[in-house]
This record gives C-alpha cells, sequence and structure tokens, in this order.
C-alpha cells in the first residue's frame, strides 16, 4: 500500500513540476510559436518571477530583503506583473534583433539578470538563496497563516493545529499538483483564444512575411513587444510556482541555463511550435523521460551487472548523471530529425468564413 | 527492445525484493559543479555500506543495509526530483545526503520534512540550516556549521600572527557563507581586512583580481572549492606574487591541490577541515579501514560522508527497523551517548552490544558527533599543512 | 611613471588580458565563419575545443607511457588536430547536413543536442573531474626578465603566455595567408558575403563548408589547448565556459568577419581583465563577482547599438 501511495506522490510530482515546465513552454511558444522570437533567456525571467515572489511572501527574514509575508496570490500576481514590466524593459530595446542575434542578446540578459541576484546579497542572500518560502495549500498549516483571517474565524489556533495535525502528511500534494494543472489550463484557454483572434493572426502573419504585414499597415514593431511581454510574464508565473514547489531558491543551480532555459526549448520543439498543446505535451513527455530516466537507467545498469557478473560497474553508477544528458541530447536529434515540426505540428486558425 | 526492457526491469525489481534489506537514500551532486570533491565522499558511503554488510548485515535476521543513489547535482531542482524518487519509488528509510547547503534545505523543506523523513547532510555546513526545522527534529548534519568553523578560522589566523589580510570567495552557497563568518569573526578579534571581494567560479584567469586584492597585503583568505576556482586563484597568486601566504577552509584541502600546484610551492598554505584528533584511536580506526579500501582519508567531507553512512546503519540497527518515524531519536541515541564507545568500522560490536540490550556511543571519523537539539554537530577543526608532499593535520580545538 | 603604473599594469593585467583575448580570439574565429558560412550559431563549437584538449592530454599520457618523457603539448596536439576535425566533418555530415534548407532554429537546436552528446560523452570516458594536464607553477620566463629588466623595463611573462601570444600571431598569419591569396579562401570569402552569388559564380558550396569546419575546429582545438596550458588542467565544463564570452566577441568583430572576431576577442579579454584594475581609489573597478558580466554587458549594448559589429559584418 505504502509502494502505491509512493508512486502515487511520485506521479503528482512528475505532474507538478512537468505543469511548471509546461507553463514555461507556453510562454516560450507566446515567443517563438506566435511571434518568431527567439528568446533564450528563459531562465532569467523565472529567476525574476520566483524572486519577486519569494520576497513577496516569506516571513520577514534576517537573510534577505523584507520577508513581506504577503498573501500568495499576490505574490503570483506580482511575478506575473513584474516580469512583465522586466520584459517590456528589454523587449523596447531589443525587439529589432533578429533570430539568433536575439537569442545571445537574451542569454547574455538572463545571465546578468542572474548576477545581480548573485551580487545584491541584501536584497536576495545572494548565492546563499532565499528559504522557507510558502507552498499553496501547505502554508496554510504554518501558523502565521491560520492564526489570521479568514482561517481565525473558523477556528482559534490549537484547533488548526491539531486539525493540520491530524491530517495524512501528504495532503496537500494533490491540491498542489491541481493547482498547477489549474493555472496550465487558464493559460492555455487564453493563449488558444488569442491564437484564434484576430491578434492572433496578425502574429502569425507578421511571423511568416514581416514585410507584408508592415505594408499592410500593422505595427509590427509593437505587436512583437506585446508578444514578447506576454509570454514572458507567464514564464515569471512559472517561475513563481517553481519557488513554491522547491520552498527554496538561489541564482546559481536553480536557475541554470541549460536546465531552465535549453531544456524548455527542447519540449517546445519536440511537442510543436506554434501549438500550444504541442507545447505542453512536449514539456510533460520530455519532464517524464529526464526524471524517470534516472530510475531505468540505475535499474538497466543493474540488469547489466547481473548478466554479466563480476564487472564493477560503480564507474557507470557514478557516471549515470551523465548518460541521462546523452539520452536528452540523442532524443533531441532523433525528434528533430524524425518531426521536424515537433509531435503535434502547429495547425492554422481558420480564416473567417471557411 | 521494449519487451527486453520491461523484463529486464521486472527480473531486477524481483531480484532486488527477494532478499530482506534496508534501504536509505543517497542523493549526492554527481554531476554538477564540484564532480572532484563528491568523487571520494560517494567511495568513503559506499565504504560504510560494505563494512555494515561484511560485518553481518543489520538486524538479527541479517538484513542487507542497501544505499539507494541518486543524483542532486547541486542544484535544488534536481535534489528535490531525486530525493521525491527516493522517498516515493524506493520508498527509503532516511536519507543521507545532498553535498550542497542549497541542495540540502531545498530537498528537506520541500520533500522531506513534509514526508517525516530524516535527513543526515554529509557535507552541507551553511548557518542557514541551524534554523531550518521548528520542532521537527529530522534535519541533522555530520559537518559542522561555517558558523563554528569560520570562527575557529578566524582564532588560528589571529593566533598565527596575521593581523592584516584579503579575501577572496567564490561567489556560491558554501563559500560565500563562511566567509562571511570568518570576516565577522576576524575583525572582532583585531584583524585587518584590506579587501574582501566575490569572485565567479570557473573562470579561467584571476590574475587582474588576485594583483588588485593584493596590493596592500601578502596575506590571502581564499574560501573556493578548489576544482572550480581554488587551484586556479593559488597558481595565478603565486605566478605573479601577489600573496605568499595562503589560508582558508574545508574547500581546499585535498590531495589534488598538491598534486597540481607542487608541494615545494605550499609551504606557506594552511586550510582547515572538520576532522576528528588524528591522534585519536576513532581516526586511527577510520584512517585504517580507508586506506585499506583506497579512501583518501582526509579529504575535505569524506570522513563526515563515512560517519553519516554508518551512523545511519547503527540508528537502523538501534531501532530494530527502517520504520521511518524512530529515526530521529535512535540517531540522537547512538550519537549522544552514553555508553559503549563505538569506533568507525566496528559494527560487528555495536550489533552485539545492541542485541544484549546495551548503549552505544559513536566517535566518527570527524569528531564526536554528538547532536544538538537543531541537529548540528559541534565541530573539531584541524590545521592543514603540506609536510612531505601530503597534508598533514593537528587539531586546534 | 613606469615604474608606478606601467610594471603592474603591464604585467598582471594587460599581459593576462592579451592572453585571454587570444584564446578568445582562437575560438571566436570558428564561431564567426560558421555564423557566416553556414548561417546559425553554433552551440557545439565549445565542445570541440575541449575535446581537443582532453586528447592532447591524451596523446601527452601515451607519449609519457611509451617515451617515457611529456611531449610539448603543442606536438602532442597534432594528433588531436585531426581527431576533432574529423568530429566536426562527422557531426556536420550527420546532424546539420540534413537541416541545411531548414529553419535556423532547427539546426540551431540540433547544435545545442550535439552540445550536450558531445560533452557527456566526454564525461563519462574521460569523467568530470578536473585533471591536471601541466604540473607546478609557471615562473616568469627567466631570459626575457633579464634582458627587459636591463632595458629598465622588467617584463615578467611565463613561457606558456610567450608560446600562446606567439601561436596565436602565427595562426593569423597563416590563416590571413589562406583567405587573402588561396583560392578555397576566396572561396569562404565569397560565401560569407552572399552565398547566392556564390553559388551562381560555380563555387562548389559543400567543399566551402568543409574547408569551414577544417579552419574552425583547427582554430577551436588550438584555442583549447591554449586554454589548457594556461590554467593547466583540463575539465569538461571548460568548453561552454568558454562559449558565451567567444559568441561576444565574434558578435563584437562582426559576424563573418574572423579577423573582426580576432579583434573581439581581444578586447573581451582586456575588458574582463582590466575591469578588476583599481582606476579609482584601491579597490578593483568592478567587483569580481560581475566579471563574467563584463562579456555579456559588451554583448548585449554591441546587439542593441551596433549589431554590424566593430568590422561592420552581416546583420541578418
Amino acid at each position: 500500500m505504502d509502494e502505491l501511495i509512493g508512486y502515487f506522490l511520485y506521479f503528482l510530482s512528475l505532474l507538478s513540476v512537468g505543469g511548471i515546465y509546461a507553463l514555461l513552454a507556453l510562454g516560450l511558444n507566446v515567443n517563438w510559436g506566435f511571434a518568431g522570437l527567439f528568446n533564450a533567456g528563459i531562465a532569467g525571467f523565472a529567476a525574476v518571477g520566483a524572486y519577486t515572489f519569494a520576497i513577496l511572501t516569506t516571513a520577514e527574514s534576517t537573510f534577505h530583503y523584507g520577508g513581506l509575508g504577503l498573501p500568495i496570490i499576490i505574490g503570483e500576481i506580482s511575478a506575473f506583473l513584474i516580469a512583465g514590466i522586466i520584459a517590456a524593459v528589454i523587449g523596447i530595446i531589443s525587439i529589432r534583433l533578429r533570430a539568433d542575434y536575439l537569442a545571445i542578446a537574451t542569454i547574455g540578459i538572463a545571465e546578468i539578470i542572474k548576477l545581480i541576484f548573485k551580487n545584491q546579497v541584501d536584497i536576495t542572500n545572494g548565492p546563499r538563496g532565499i528559504n522557507k518560502i510558502p507552498r499553496t495549500w501547505e502554508h496554510f498549516s504554518e501558523s502565521r497563516y491560520f492564526s489570521q483571517p479568514i482561517l481565525s474565524w473558523i477556528g482559534d489556533n490549537q484547533f488548526w493545529q491539531a486539525f493540520f495535525d491530524s491530517l495524512v502528511n501528504w495532503w496537500w500534494q494533490p491540491l498542489f499538483a491541481a493547482t498547477i494543472l489549474f493555472f496550465v489550463f487558464v493559460v492555455y484557454m487564453m493563449l488558444e483564444r488569442a491564437r484564434v483572434s484576430p491578434w492572433g493572426r496578425m502574429m502569425t502573419a507578421i511571423r511568416e512575411n514581416e514585410d507584408a504585414a508592415r505594408a499592410a499597415g500593422k505595427d509590427v514593431t509593437r505587436r512583437r513587444v506585446e508578444a514578447f511581454i506576454i509570454g514572458t510574464m507567464i514564464m515569471g508565473l512559472a517561475g513563481a510556482l517553481l519557488a513554491q514547489h522547491l520552498r527554496f531558491i538561489e541564482p546559481t543551480h536553480t536557475f541554470d541555463p541549460s536546465k531552465m532555459t535549453f531544456l524548455v526549448w527542447v519540449m517546445l520543439i519536440a511537442g510543436g511550435s506554434g501549438n500550444n498543446r504541442g507545447a505542453i505535451l512536449g514539456a510533460f513527455l520530455i519532464w517524464f523521460v529526464w526524471s524517470a530516466s534516472e530510475l531505468f537507467l540505475n535499474g538497466f545498469i543493474d540488469i547489466v551487472a547481473n548478466i554479466f557478473n563480476g564487472i564493477d560497474v560503480s564507474m557507470l553508477k557514478n557516471r549515470s548523471g551523465y548518460l541521462r544528458m546523452l539520452l536528452i541530447g540523442l532524443v533531441l536529434q532523433f525528434v528533430l530529425q524524425k518531426y521536424p515540426k515537433g509531435i503535434l505540428p502547429e495547425r492554422r486558425p481558420a480564416a473567417p468564413g471557411e | 527492445m521494449k519487451k527486453i526492457i520491461l523484463t529486464g526491469i521486472a527480473s531486477a525489481a524481483l531480484a532486488v525484493s527477494a532478499s530482506a534489506e534496508v534501504k536509505v537514500g543517497n542523493p549526492m551532486a554527481v554531476t554538477g559543479p564540484i564532480p572532484d570533491l563528491v568523487a571520494p565522499m560517494l567511495l568513503a558511503v559506499d565504504l560504510a555500506e560494505k563494512h555494515v554488510n561484511e560485518q553481518g548485515g543489520l538486524f538479527a535476521d541479517g538484513q542487507k543495509y542497501t544505499i539507494v543513489r541518486a543524483d542532486s547535482g547541486c542544484d535544488p531542482t534536481a535534489a528535490v526530483d531525486a530525493v521525491t524518487k527516493l522517498v516515493n519509488v524506493e520508498q527509503v528509510s532516511a536519507i543521507i545526503g545532498p553535498v550542497c547547503s542549497g541542495a540540502t534545505i531545498a530537498q528537506a523543506q520541500s520533500v522531506t520534512m513534509p514526508a517525516g523523513v530524516v535527513t543526515l547532510s554529509v557535507s552541507a555546513s551553511s548557518p542557514a540550516i541551524s534554523s531550518l526545522e521548528s520542532g521537527t527534529d529530522l534535519v541533522f548534519r555530520t559537518a559542522a556549521s561555517d558558523a563554528f568553523q569560520g570562527k575557529a578560522l578566524a582564532e588560528l589566523a589571529i593566533a598565527n600572527g596575521i593581523m592584516d589580510l584579503a579575501i577572496s570567495y567564490a561567489n556560491d552557497d558554501y563559500n560565500a557563507a563562511i566567509a562571511a563568518v570568518f570576516a565577522s569573526n576576524y575583525e572582532i578579534l583585531g584583524g585587518t581586512i584590506t579587501a574582501n571581494e566575490a569572485h565567479e567560479p570557473d573562470k579561467s584567469s584571476y590574475r587582474s583580481e588576485v594583483a588588485t586584492l593584493g596590493a596592500d597585503t601578502n596575506n590571502l583568505a581564499l574560501f573556493a572549492y578548489y576544482g572550480s576556482s581554488g587551484i586556479t586563484i593559488l597558481r595565478n597568486s603565486l605566478e605573479t606574487g601577489a600573496f605568499d601566504l595562503f589560508f582558508g577552509a574545508d574547500g581546499m584541502a585535498a590531495q589534488e591541490v598538491i598534486d597540481q600546484i607542487g608541494a615545494e610551492n605550499l609551504g606557506n598554505a594552511f586550510f582547515t577541515t572538520s576532522t576528528s584528533d588524528q591522534t585519536t584511536n576513532a581516526f586511527g580506526a577510520w584512517k585504517a579501514a580507508a586506506d585499506a579500501a583506497n579512501v583518501p582519508a582526509a579529504d575535505p567531507f569524506v570522513p563526515n560522508s563515512y560517519d553519516a553512512a554508518f551512523m545511519m546503519a547503527l540508528a537502523i540497527e538501534k531501532l530494530g527497523s527502517g520504520d521511518r518515524a524512530g529515526i530521529a531519536s535512535a540517531l540522537r541515541a547512538i550519537a549522544n551517548g552514553p555508553g559503549e564507545v563505538i569506533l568507525p568500522g566496528e559494527f560487528a560490536k555495536a550489533k552485539a552490544i545492541l542485541a544484549a540490550g546495551g548503549s552505544i556511543h559513536y566517535v566518527g571519523a570527524s569528531g564526536p558527533q554528538d547532536f544538538f537539539n537543531n541537529g548540528d554537530v559541534a565541530g573539531f577543526f584541524s590545521k592543514n599543512t603540506v609536510v612531505d608532499g601530503a597534508w598533514k593535520a593537528e587539531i586546534i580545538k | 611613471m613606469w615604474e608606478n603604473f606601467g610594471f603592474e599594469f603591464v604585467n598582471y593585467y594587460f599581459i593576462p588580458g592579451l592572453v585571454l583575448g587570444c584564446i578568445y580570439a582562437l575560438g571566436a574565429i570558428g564561431i564567426t565563419l560558421t555564423f557566416g558560412i553556414l548561417r546559425f550559431a553554433n552551440f557545439a563549437h565549445g565542445e570541440i575545443m575541449m575535446t581537443g584538449a582532453f586528447l592532447t592530454w591524451t596523446f601527452l599520457e601515451i607519449s609519457n607511457i611509451f617515451l617515457g618523457f611529456y611531449m610539448h603539448p603543442l606536438i602532442a596536439c597534432t594528433p588531436a588536430i585531426f581527431i576533432a576535425i574529423f568530429l566536426a566533418l562527422s557531426v556536420d555530415r550527420y546532424f546539420y547536413k540534413p537541416f541545411r534548407d531548414s529553419p535556423t532554429i532547427i539546426i540551431v537546436m540540433a547544435s545545442f543536442g550535439m552540445m550536450l552528446i558531445i560533452r557527456s560523452l566526454v564525461q563519462v570516458i574521460w569523467g568530470p573531474n578536473q585533471i591536471t594536464f601541466v604540473k607546478g607553477i609557471a615562473k616568469p620566463n627567466s631570459y626575457l626578465k633579464d634582458f627587459s629588466s636591463s632595458m629598465d623595463m622588467m617584463l615578467l611573462v611565463p613561457s606558456k603566455h610567450l608560446f600562446i601570444i606567439l601561436g596565436t600571431i602565427i595562426i593569423m598569419l597563416a590563416f590571413n595567408y589562406m583567405l587573402t591569396s588561396t583560392r578555397i579562401g576566396k572561396a569562404m570569402r565569397a560565401v560569407s558575403d552572399s552565398p547566392d552569388l556564390a553559388k551562381v559564380t560555380g563555387i562548389d558550396v559543400e567543399q566551402v563548408i568543409r574547408a569551414t569546419w577544417i579552419v574552425g575546429g583547427f582554430c577551436a582545438v588550438m584555442a583549447g589547448v591554449f586554454m589548457a596550458m594556461d590554467t593547466q588542467f583540463i575539465m569538461s565544463t571548460m568548453g561552454f565556459r568558454m562559449l558565451l564570452p567567444m559568441f561576444a566577441a565574434a558578435i563584437l568583430g562582426g559576424i563573418g568577419r574572423p579577423f573582426g572576431a580576432v579583434l573581439g576577442g581581444l578586447v573581451i579579454g582586456f575588458a574582463e581583465e582590466l575591469s578588476a584594475y583599481p582606476w579609482f581609489g584601491n579597490g578593483p573597478l568592478l567587483s569580481p563577482g560581475y566579471k563574467s558580466g563584463v562579456a555579456f554587458s559588451i554583448l548585449v549594448l554591441m546587439l542593441v547599438f551596433r549589431p554590424s559589429g566593430i568590422l561592420k559584418g552581416r546583420v541578418f
């Protein structure tokens, strides 16, 4: 029974992280799939969202600025907005760069953002990071939440303490996963509406033939900045959810570009850029492969050890982390060669009247 | 192909479940920024596992003590993912590991504390871990908090007559933390800090930084992992002559430093490590066992790693089962005494005493591991200097 | 003046900057060539560099086993260069060539995948740990020290740095000759300037692409070996760490302009080292914690204000 619950909880954790990656991939899809903007600074924008959320919602702390102790929802909205403001500034100065140039510029900007978080120790606690970040639902069992309205109207502290102690220790986990999936669903619905709206069709027109769109009197630059900001805001929200999932963030490894930026690109390209469902599918698929491959590889190495009795597999075991990276690289090459348009290719919205 | 893999996995699962065992998760930063530092720590954990199983295994029926390794990559995301798998899929009884403080904090808050699983960290030394939990008693560590080592190092510097120095620390969770503690203690003790700068790890040259920092002093307090920036800074300083005296903490006292820089160039360097007095029986026992197994006994956090894996086995033996809930108190019982003293490697002896209803007190390779209320241990530190091409440790406190 | 300012400045800031700049410059040549001729940002370039250094180390060890002494790295790198070029050509053949007519993003992604594959292969084969390349510390070249101090200048340059600086100059001269005086070199310039025009005039574009990988691979291995000589150890992540500064150098110099890349490399190298010089007061101008930010800031500013680079390169 414990084992079944264990698998269920691991599955919930896969869904949570997969959902966070799905949000990142959806944001990237607005940038790249809709508008053709090669944003390679995902890690930086997610970091903005995560730090905004962490500083606003943690309890007062001596390690970093604030700990303003604001409600979680305000932290999430702020992460969304602040990421948008940062993106607006960056977008306005760098949006005219094309493809690879924008990619390299955004990588550079993301690294600078991370360096700022790393060196402004007074505000962010630098490389030592921010901990005790509240997690949606689970946070209600902290006394600083249940001693305040609305919960304090229902019962006093002893009541809530006893209530939370009586629950099974993973009670919040299904709720947290559901919350993330809810965010994914809402963002997905909004983007689907946007995609088939006149705005979305204009984005496609700009991406496919910018000159023609410009000649038709469209404000191309403005639309591109809009797409950049919207995509980045979604990444900021994903960053806030990631901070909740980890409950601890620090600038160097949490927002490592190979795991935050490039992995998201692999997800989007594998799933199908331009297709929101493709982005979500790619995110869950690649994350499942990434996470579960550790279990499979270890099992596989055990089998090798059993078959070839006596060979020393400890070297292989200790390097299995690198075999995983190798696997992801091979999956990417395979998808690129077999499905250059992704597993779910883009479907154009039907023109009005069709 | 798919079928083969599936049957393979099934058979592996069967093979594993055939014999009774107690599993303990061991997330370690196998990949990530400090693989050099971690490699010997992995050997030490494996050695403890081997000692336990060779000396009769756990409990009366000799169950296997299994260390399930995972990769925490020094990265909160990877650590949380790895520990989720260990706790839920592998159903481990407890966690020994993660290496880095950040990964330890993240996995504890995100996974193990909500699930009620004990974490016994092998090397996380951030002061933030001391205040991590509120009454849950689930996070322990065998490495002393930087709050102790930074202070010890400051006292050592003053005792050696170093009254002015420059500090250069790698901008990561471990080195930034210990540098901050060191700096404040050193100034309280009356030392003068001429410059205190962070540096980005993993750059190929630090010549200009050391030249600037070395303008007013010849003494450098260097806080870095040897593998990511420490060796480069030492080499650049020696080549440019910017500094002639170096000292720092755990991250640097590795044989690799001597191999790369050369013993003849390190006459004026000392680094502290947390270890037990090398003249004691505990260290002697550990050294003999480690030498026999080709594990570098005095490398940073290697004795701590052994202690963690060995103590976890003792705690499970004491508890009599792999039940998650009882491990914290069992761990305190075998670590804090009172009882018969158990040295590293003496699992059979401990088992016999426990079976007879006695109590034991483990004295570890890295010092007596008596846990405080918050799961920290007091540090015993040694000053390491190069003697005959190897680090020689002498206890300072 | 020289005693107060120059001695320190030249030996501790200028020459290290020059050495770093040389390494960046060699790496950036390959990037700017692939960018100019194949029209994509090759993320796997740093890994070719790193593989070259690992192969060179392997040949050093082999020479120690069979000959009983360590060859000079610049000799041991010869077979490494051939292997690394073969690697670059086969990667192109199997992983980039299928996407010649695809959108840029696909081939960039393919190069990103190659980066992961090559690096993890090296980590599985050689392990992730640091490996000592040359032991000990490098003392300043005594001949140069004596000679320059007799002229009241006192240059403290280790021999390894002399090798790096002279080696880069020789490679640059040879490269210059190739681009201006050989048929293939001229063809490369033509394709870089205008691929369609070059095709019309009968240039074999595939041959030019092969030449690009050979030249780029050669320069990358040399950059990797020079870097290993400088830092005296090798590590599987050394290529990736150098990648973004090298991109910065390529863009700074102007895409498709090999000499621009050299210039850009030198500028980035100097900027990184000189950012820690105490220009005002005693402390470093910029906290060394921000050192990596120097290259990124130059990169972003350059892209925003002058995307064509110093030497007016191509803008896509």
